[in-house]
């Protein structure tokens, strides 16, 4: 088992002339680089289609990258695979955009099955450590409750807890504001902002959610397919002011790029 | 990671040095708890010692806190002392997190209450799957009424899919049956020289009942499971509920041309299941040297037409049954993607088990009926 504190010298994530394709098919992005920080609430930006999933499935190690290197706390992620793989899966948490919680298991054990999986804490110190993380995400007094029964704000705060149950230094989060409204969508930015500053995690997120961009995005890169890749690179306020490159303007105003049928 | 105890007059104390992180092996409190065991009648003060702590995560102020509340639980008075100042944030996070109230536990349900739960369940199952059989007759009598409003290019690509294309798979295992019970039925019958009538035994039992049994559970296995995935997925994704705001009947729409297809087809693929099987048990006869045309004259000879029609007659209605029953659960399947394999499985499930009970109900009617 690995320890984030022994890798704690280099950066969480970092990416190094990255090369994204499906399967067989010519490249949708080539030559990324860019670097996640130790607490940074980084944003990997872009529009439908833009290639974001399979950058973060490249970053969470579910498919291998066509090119290229990513290094998660200074360990080459995809130099081997098998016990190697999943050692470095252990040093980064993962929210998926629906929660991905099992659903046969109350929250709890959602939250403890790592702890259980993965050390030998004892079942008593398991279900408190579970319960601690729970309560960081505001979800105390919903312990048992199963997945379906509880909105779909709560089932994302409750996979960023068992995201969280080994204590890992980086977490991604996959669209964490979509399907929500305002207010739970605010909430759940407040979370990722509280864990960040209090705990140190860093979080990778793939939005298009300009709001949560704006609020709490530290710095953030945006993909452009047309161009195969970063298009732009900064903090989301100075990207919201830049007038060129077009795609950029029109991401941060909101606005079309062409007006369909004119 | 270390744990020591040292006990003195009217207190104790425990020093926790080293690190307490994921991935370092965890705390052995054996010590404090043999500690707590012996002491557990007289009230003492508990010192947790915390200054020898070089690394600490939430999950090692899970133990720490865990260590904390077992002591007070038999009645030690608990302080802790000397954490680092770099680990004070961290800590206290996680006490103020474990502070805040948990939910009790559920309730267990006894086992008359999941007992009349259950029978809640099937009384309510029941009722949807008579009012859904009513919905289809009643589509089926609009259909006899206005049989060119009906797209019937569906009702021939299911047929296709869920009849044509089971006909190797029918056929195998209708093969291999004939063949078991023909074999051995020979060795019993061998010993009185009667292994002729292996064939009689063959054609009645397959025509009358292993044909059309075999071709409703396999048909009711692959295209049964296929029409209850195909809709529940269907109404996962909404599909169904946009019909209904339509203003569609999704029996109509989806139940019928796939009833239809399953009633049409389930005869066809058991009469061949029928030839299959009788053929299958021929085998064992042409080893024995008896001649294909002598096991075909005896197999077909005690096959009256009454036996031939009650195996036809079952198959229409095994076959509205799959069609029915596995459409039915597709389309009241719940939400997401896991009621799509709850419907898949309930589908197979309950037309096994209705297949099984209408071939009962039918043996004691014909049996009545002289038949």
């Amino acid at each position: 088992m690995l320890s984030t504190s022994s890798l704690n010298v280099s950066p969480p994530v970092e990416v190094r002339n990255l090369t994204v394709a499906y399967d067989n098919d010519s490249p949708i992005l080539t030559n990324l680089n860019f670097t996640i920080e130790t607490g940074e609430i980084f944003g990997i930006l872009g529009g439908s289609g833009s290639g974001k999933s399979s950058v973060l499935r490249n970053l969470i190690g579910l498919r291998k990258p066509r090119a290229g290197q990513i290094f998660i706390f200074g360990r080459d992620l995809w130099a081997g695979e098998g016990l190697h793989l999943n050692q470095c899966r252990h040093l980064f948490g993962m929210m998926y955009q629906g929660g991905a919680l099992f659903g046969s298991m109350n929250l709890i054990e959602n939250v403890a099955m790592p702890l259980r999986k993965f050390t030998t804490m004892s079942t008593e110190s398991i279900i408190t450590a579970a319960r601690l993380k729970l309560s960081l995400v505001g979800l105390d007094g919903f312990e048992y409750h199963l997945p379906a029964h509880i909105s779909g704000g709560m089932r994302k705060r409750a996979a960023i807890a068992r995201a969280m149950a080994l204590e890992p230094g980086l977490i991604f989060l996959d669209e964490p504001s979509a399907g929500l409204d305002p207010i739970t969508s605010a909430e759940l930015d407040q979370l990722i902002l509280t864990l960040a500053r209090n705990l140190g995690i860093a979080f990778g997120i793939v939005t298009h959610e300009l709001g949560s961009i704006m609020s709490i995005v530290d710095r953030a890169i945006l993909l452009d397919r047309t161009i195969q890749g970063i298009v732009a690179t900064g903090r989301p306020v100075e990207l919201a002011k830049m007038t060129s490159p077009p795609f950029v303007a029109a991401f941060f105003n909101r606005r079309p790029l062409s007006i369909p049928g004119v | 990671m270390n744990l020591t105890v040292e006990e003195q007059i009217g207190e104790a104390r425990v020093l926790v040095i080293g690190s307490l992180l994921v991935g370092i092996p965890v705390v052995n409190w054996q010590p404090m708890e043999t500690l707590l065991k012996k002491k557990a009648k007289s009230t003492c003060v508990l010192i947790f010692d915390l200054t020898g702590v070089t690394a600490l995560d939430l999950n090692g102020s899970a133990q720490i806190l865990t260590a904390i509340s077992r002591a007070e639980k038999v009645g030690w008075a608990v302080k802790t002392t000397g954490l680092p100042e770099r680990f004070t944030t961290i800590f206290q996070l996680a006490r103020e997190a474990l502070a805040r109230p948990m939910a009790p536990p559920p309730p267990r349900i006894s086992i008359m209450e999941e007992l009349g739960r259950t029978m809640l369940a099937l009384g309510r199952d029941i009722k949807n799957l008579v009012a859904f059989t009513g919905e289809l007759i009643v589509e089926f009598f609009r259909l006899a009424i206005h049989p060119l409003t009906f797209n019937w290019r569906n009702v021939l690509t299911v047929a296709e899919r869920s009849g044509v294309n089971s006909v190797p798979i029918v056929a195998l295992v209708a093969f291999l049956v004939g063949l078991i019970i023909a074999f051995q039925a020979a060795m019993l019958l061998k010993m009185f020289k009667a292994e002729i009538y292996v064939a009689t035994l063959v054609g009645i039992s397959v025509v009358r009942e292993l044909g059309p049994l075999i071709a409703a559970i396999v048909l009711a296995g692959r295209s049964g499971s296929a029409f209850s995935a195909e809709l529940g997925a269907m109404r996962a994704a909404e599909e169904v509920d946009a019909l209904i705001t339509m203003g569609l009947s999704p029996v109509r729409e989806l139940a019928l041309s796939r009833v239809l297809a399953q009633f049409l087809t389930t005869p066809i693929v058991t009469l061949i299941a029928c030839f299959v099987g009788i053929m299958g048990g021929s085998l064992v006869l042409l080893a024995m040297g008896y001649t294909l045309t002598a096991y075909w004259v005896r197999a077909i000879e005690r096959v009256s037409l009454a036996t031939f029609l009650i195996g036809f007659f079952k198959s229409f209605v095994f076959g509205f049954t799959v069609g029915a029953i596995s459409c039915q659960r597709g389309l009241t399947a719940g939400d997401g993607p896991r009621a799509v394999g709850v419907a898949t499985t309930s589908g197979v499930v309950t037309n096994i088990v209705v297949i099984a009970i209408l071939d009962s109900f039918f043996a004691v009617i014909f049996y009545v009926v002289d038949l």
